[in-house]
């Protein structure tokens, strides 16, 4: 005898408690893949404006300074005005560079949501996996017993793969929400 | 002479980045893909800054600066951490394994080069 329940209380309790223990490792790591996707459309839109504004303005600026080259060449000798002007060209074009470089590295932030969304489903279909290894032959054909220790036996299961998992997906480190460079600290 | 920096990060996205940043400001630049291959790179040659990248497989930058310090040509070279963490916990972490200092990542292009300036010139 398991305990002094009745076997039908005992298997409803078994039942709920096998449904829970997915339902919870299912939700928590769908809560996660949903956070790094939300985090990672932030980061995306971020990166794609800023590139769009960083291209536009070294296109912009480049025109500026053929035109001014031109002007020099059919002169002959660049006046004084002219030289400054190239020399403020090629400040605001590194400035531009600059921001595209800043904004290209976002691509390295979303390439590790992504990894660690991949370790959540793949934490989920552990959880179905585990479900999916009793066949039908292999159910307990009369005997509440035996049918509570196949229960008992799926949820430990589902339980040890979750916290193997919790082990082996990092936390996420990526948490930016801006576009703007971090912060510098020296010790 | 020109100063070499040693870039450390497993993006190789990002070394593209950290490469054509310094290289523009004059700065020669030995890139590793990760803490061990950037502690292989170290012993072969004495760089006079390394940037590293916390998170990474194998050996972390947390591991690598333990264990660069603990070489005695890398005492005084100047570290820096380049990463997405900005927790306070792992800043202090950083400091204790003898980081110079902790930049967040992304990092502007600027910024990186007067702060790199600032320490080795």
């Amino acid at each position: 005898m398991l305990s002094q329940e009745s076997a039908p209380d005992l298997m409803e309790t078994q039942v709920m408690r096998l449904l829970s223990g997915v339902s919870t490792h299912g939700d928590q790591h769908l809560a996660e893949v949903e956070r790094d996707l939300v985090q990672m459309d932030v980061l995306l839109n971020e990166a794609i404006k800023k590139l769009c504004a960083s291209f536009m303005a070294i296109h912009h600026a480049i025109d500026l300074q053929q035109e001014t080259l031109k002007s020099m060449l059919s002169t002959g000798k660049p006046a004084p005005e002219q030289a400054a002007r190239l020399e403020t060209l090629r400040e605001e074009i590194g400035q531009h560079v600059g921001a595209a470089v800043t904004g290209l590295q976002f691509q390295d932030m979303t390439s590790q949501l992504i990894g660690r969304m991949v370790q959540h489903l793949a934490g989920l279909r552990d959880v179905f996996g585990v479900l999916g290894t009793s066949e039908p032959a292999d159910l307990p054909e009369s005997g509440s017993d035996e049918m509570l220790a196949m229960l008992n036996r799926l949820s430990d299961q589902i339980g040890a793969r979750g916290d193997e998992r919790a082990g082996a997906t990092a936390r996420s480190t990526v948490n930016q929400r801006h576009m703007e460079s971090g912060g510098i600290e020296l010790f | 002479m020109t100063k070499t920096i040693l870039a450390v990060d497993d993006s190789g996205s990002l070394r593209q980045m950290l490469s054509f940043s310094l290289k523009a400001a004059g700065y020669g630049v030995i890139e590793a893909i990760d803490g061990e291959d950037g502690l292989n790179k170290a012993k072969r040659q004495t760089v006079d800054l390394v940037l590293t990248d916390q998170n990474m497989p194998g050996m972390d930058g947390l591991s690598l600066i333990r264990a660069l310090r603990a070489m005695k040509n890398y005492q005084n070279v100047p570290i820096l951490m380049l990463t997405t963490e900005s927790g306070d916990d792992i800043k202090a972490m950083g400091r204790a394994a003898g980081a110079n200092g902790w930049l967040v990542k992304p990092f502007d292009p600027a910024r990186l080069t007067e702060v790199v300036k600032k320490l080795i010139g």
